[in-house]
């Protein structure tokens, strides 16, 4: 249903990045990013540490300029126009900083006196939709990281953003809160609101968004839906086999399968932690497993176990930037 | 588009809820008693040499004075100069007010000339140097300058705001000084005659211009010029404030140029390009007094433009700096 | 938020006034110190103050305290005293010691060159009558130098003087070491002494008036004039001359007035110039002061 309403509103682009560019000192920092978003769409952005990622969100919201290309929100510049641009952006940049000697509610009225068209009743409603109705006049300095990343986020919601823009939100919280700020996300996105989400943890922004760009050493490597960009991985198929050398040399001589032989650089760790001694990680098409495993048999090599391993954003982001560390 | 009034109100308020402010008046609270205490013994101790009676000890002021007016060894300078201390210690007895045991007006008036250059610049600075670095240091400006305002316009808030708190420091010294003083050495004393419009052009004293006003008034004319000097030292503070990250960097950068003026006060006489340097000029008040200037060729005038040089200056630098820079951290 | 409201008004309400008032005074500072006014001087606001009552009339013997004011030209100062002491310190310290009462010296009043004509308007100052009202003894030393001075003496004897020293002299209240450089050269004439009398002795009998006016109780004892001059021969007859009818006018003047006395010193010098005067030739030294001071004490033991 998602997937309809997204495409109905194509041309509904509230955030567009067109050929930026930044150099820092001597260095290019972002070497050509290209994205839009859209309304109503989730968009993750996904790199490694230096990618260019914080660099890339703060010129989207004006803290940094561009050396070159254009930054549109809602049809505005968001390095020229910023009273009209950033209007319609709500952020949280890194760590939501906000006034740790003011209350919830002072910091959210202070706010609400930059921005134009921001009344009691709108801050007592964003306080609503964060539910913080009960500590929201207690001074931040006594809120756990959570409470301050809701906090975080009804501030940039008062303006009643269409943009709403969040480095790695699920930041610091718990589990439970991990799942809470998903949903939360969910819910604004189907209101309406782009949401522009960083994060290191790829398992989240799968499960999240609905597309994403990967940005690696100041490029964007891929753009797109997160299931056509996870289709387009190869799969990969781990084998139990006894005797494992035998087992090896019968796979290692189909021309249709490969050996990898250090898997730990495309796997997630949890599926490498799972895998036992003496598995085969093997990169393969999935319609081979049967006749395969016949052959194996026939040879006399018990097959104890094969898995199918299924694509994950996290595969093949280690595969578009292999080599670089991931935090 | 929106106007700047919310913005000078909401750096307002976090300046009074981060506690700045109290801490300025506690710091007062706590030093103007001790300035006081010492005030009050340096009383008793002249008042036990001289018998207990101030009158007697004035008296004999006026005649040691009248007696070296009579002297021809005593330039004519000096001599008018004398015959001014001779109407003011007349003045003393006419009024039946003891000059060496000062009423809180006056304690208030001394204490701000010695403030001048050097503790209210310093209680100034606990806001200008902490206005713009410790958005940074916290990384509140980041969401400062997401909103939908232009930079320079929350810089100017921050300015408005400055100036609004360097008045009432000014104010607050003055009234914490004399209701503490005032307790101790008694409320009155606003008319009481002090001498003002003294010329000083190199080492000669002019005193054709010489007259007395009454206490509040000059109370007034110091407290303008020390306004303007904490003004001074409140946007350089700001500048340094804008160009530096952190607040403890910023105060120590403000407090190194002011002790800096004050040695060079003492010591820069033969140095006269130092007269360019602001923290040789922030002894305004001096020019009230009649106290010759560190180094030849300052008066009021200069003083004032070098000031406000420096000052515009720092505006300048602290708008462009904080309207262009990419805020990296 | 209404805490938010509260601080913000009133914060912007008190730092704008305080803003204006602060401005207000710094223009006013401006031009005060560069356009000064010559404003009204620190007398006439002056608003006068009753002076304290004199003391009580109990006989100065019976005082276990007694409070001494001096008053009136260099030698109440003492000039001339190679110690500073002057008759006034003198004679306190010898009073003390010879009674063994406690002797205050309120205040030495005595300024260098003081005629009787400058001396008056100070008898009209809150300061002078507050020192003398509390005294018990008021010593008085004043005609000198409206008889030598006023005869213009200081400018004419160089000429016919014996010596250099004897010069200087003259010029009473100059540093010594000016004088004889400076001294115009001038015929002494001995009827300009006798000139400035008549006017001189009324204007103490206004000083004698006005001193037991402010103090109705204290011994005023008037110290009398010598002749500086005896050694000087055509200073002698004149000066002497001048000097015995001051003293007999200040002494008629003296006995209408109850508890004033004059102390006599034309005796002392008269044949002790070289003794007892300080090395500008007018002034008593140490031993001089010291004679005239032994007599002030005999007198009021």
């Amino acid at each position: 249903m998602r997937i309809t309403e997204q495409s109905e509103r194509k041309d509904n682009v509230v955030l567009s990045v067109e050929h930026v560019k930044k150099k820092i000192g001597r260095k290019w920092i972002i070497q050509d990013v290209t994205f839009d978003v859209q309304e109503g769409e989730i968009f993750g952005f996904l790199g490694p540490n230096g990618a260019g990622k914080t660099t890339t969100i703060r010129m989207l919201v004006d803290l940094i300029k561009p050396t070159s290309g254009v930054i549109k929100v809602c049809g505005f510049n968001v390095n020229r126009d910023q009273e009209k641009a950033l209007q319609y952006i709500g952020s949280i940049v890194e760590n939501p900083e906000v006034y740790t000697y003011l209350t919830g509610w002072e910091n959210l009225e202070h706010f609400a006196r930059m921005q134009p068209g921001v009344d009691r009743n709108r801050i007592q409603e964003v306080v609503d939709t964060v539910r913080m109705q009960q500590r929201i006049h207690d001074k931040v300095s006594t809120y756990s990281l959570g409470m301050r990343q809701r906090l975080g986020i009804a501030q940039a919601l008062l303006g009643r953003p269409k943009l709403l823009i969040l480095d790695e939100p699920t930041n610091g919280l718990d589990p439970k809160g991990i799942k809470e700020m998903r949903e939360f996300i969910r819910r604004l996105a189907d209101e309406g609101l782009a949401v522009f989400v960083s994060s290191h943890l790829l398992s989240e922004i799968q499960l999240l968004c609905d597309r994403v760009a990967i940005i690696s050493r100041g490029k964007v490597l891929a753009v797109g839906k997160v299931n056509e960009l996870v289709q387009q991985n190869a799969k990969y198929v781990v084998w139990n086999v006894a005797p494992w050398e035998k087992g090896r040399a019968v796979l290692e001589k189909q021309s249709d399968v490969e050996i990898v032989n250090h898997p730990e650089l495309v796997l997630d760790d949890s599926i490498i932690a799972g895998m036992g001694e003496h598995a085969l990680v093997t990169r393969m098409n999935e319609d081979r497993i049967g006749s395969l495993v016949t052959q194996l048999v026939h040879l006399g090599i018990e097959v104890s176990g094969v898995h199918n391993i299924n694509p994950t954003l996290e595969q093949l982001f280690l595969k578009m930037t292999e080599g670089e560390i991931i935090e | 588009m929106s106007s700047l009034i919310p913005l000078v109100k909401n750096e307002t308020i976090k300046i009074i809820k981060k506690k700045r402010f109290y801490v300025i008046l506690l710091i007062l609270l706590v030093l103007v008693p001790i300035f006081t205490y010492a005030q009050m013994r340096s009383a008793e101790h002249s008042r036990e040499k001289f018998n207990g009676d101030w009158r007697l000890e004035t008296q004999q002021q006026i005649t040691d004075n009248e007696n070296s007016l009579g002297s021809d060894r005593v330039p004519d300078e000096w001599k008018k100069f004398r015959k001014i201390i001779v109407q003011q210690l007349q003045y003393y007895l006419d009024h039946d007010v003891n000059p060496k045991e000062p009423n809180g007006v006056t304690f208030t008036r001394e204490f701000m000339n010695n403030s001048v250059s050097l503790f209210i610049p310093l209680l100034i600075m606990a806001i200008a140097s902490d206005i713009v670095s410790s958005e940074r240091t916290t990384g509140t400006i980041k969401m400062l300058l997401t909103r939908p305002v232009k930079r320079w316009k929350v810089l100017l808030s921050k300015l408005i705001t400055l100036i609004m708190f360097t008045s009432l420091i000014v104010l607050s010294t003055f009234v914490i000084t004399y209701a503490i003083s005032g307790l101790v050495f008694g409320y009155k004393g606003f008319d009481i005659p002090v001498f003002t419009g003294f010329q000083i052009s190199g080492s000669d004293v002019d005193m054709s211009a010489v007259h007395a006003v009454p206490q509040w008034e000059y109370i007034l004319m110091q407290s303008g010029l020390i306004w303007f000097v904490s003004l001074t030292v409140a946007i350089l503070a700001f500048m340094v404030s804008v160009l530096v990250r952190s607040t403890a960097a910023s105060i120590v950068v403000m407090m190194a140029a002011l002790i800096a003026g004050s040695i060079l006060t003492n010591m820069a006489a033969a140095w006269n390009s130092a007269k360019y340097l602001f923290m040789v000029n922030l002894q305004l008040t001096d020019y009230l007094s009649g106290t010759p200037a560190p180094i030849e060729g300052m008066n009021l005038t200069f003083s004032l433009i070098v000031l406000s040089i420096w000052a515009i200056a720092a505006i300048i630098v602290s708008f462009a700096v904080f309207t262009k820079r990419d805020i990296l951290n | 938020m209404n805490s938010s409201n509260w601080i913000w008004r009133s914060v912007s309400i008190i730092s704008a006034a305080a803003t204006l008032l602060l401005i207000a005074g710094f223009v006013y500072a401006i031009q005060d110190v560069n356009y000064p006014q010559r404003a009204q001087g620190a007398g006439d606001l002056a608003e006068s103050v009753k002076p304290p009552k004199g003391t009580s009339n109990d006989a100065i013997q019976d005082k276990k305290e007694l409070k001494v004011a001096a008053l009136g030209d260099s030698l109440a100062k003492g000039t001339g005293d190679s110690t500073g002491s002057g008759f006034v310190r003198r004679s306190v310290q010898e009073y003390s010691k010879d009674t063994g009462k406690k002797v205050t010296l309120l205040n030495n009043l005595g300024i260098n060159g003081l005629t009787t004509t400058a001396l008056l308007p100070k008898l009209e100052e809150q300061g002078t009558q507050y020192v003398l009202a509390k005294a018990d003894v008021i010593l008085l030393s004043i005609g000198g130098n409206d008889l030598f001075r006023g005869a213009d003496l200081f400018t004419s004897v160089k000429n016919t003087s014996p010596n250099e020293s004897s010069s200087s002299a003259v010029k009473k209240d100059s540093e010594v070491s000016k004088t004889s450089t400076q001294a115009k050269v001038q015929e002494i004439k001995p009827e300009d002494i006798l000139k400035a009398l008549p006017q001189a002795s009324l204007k103490l009998q206004k000083i004698l008036v006005k001193l037991r006016e402010i103090n109705p109780n204290a011994v005023i004892i008037y110290v009398g004039l010598y002749n500086p001059f005896g050694d000087l021969e055509q200073l002698k007859i004149p000066g002497n001359e001048a000097v015995t009818t001051w003293n007999n006018a200040a002494l008629s003047l003296i006995n209408k007035n109850g508890n004033m006395m004059l102390v006599p010193t034309f005796d002392l010098f008269q044949q002790n110039l070289n003794k007892y005067l300080s090395s500008d030739h007018f002034h008593p030294n140490g031993d001089g002061y010291q004679q005239i001071a032994e007599r002030i004490v005999q007198s009021i033991r």
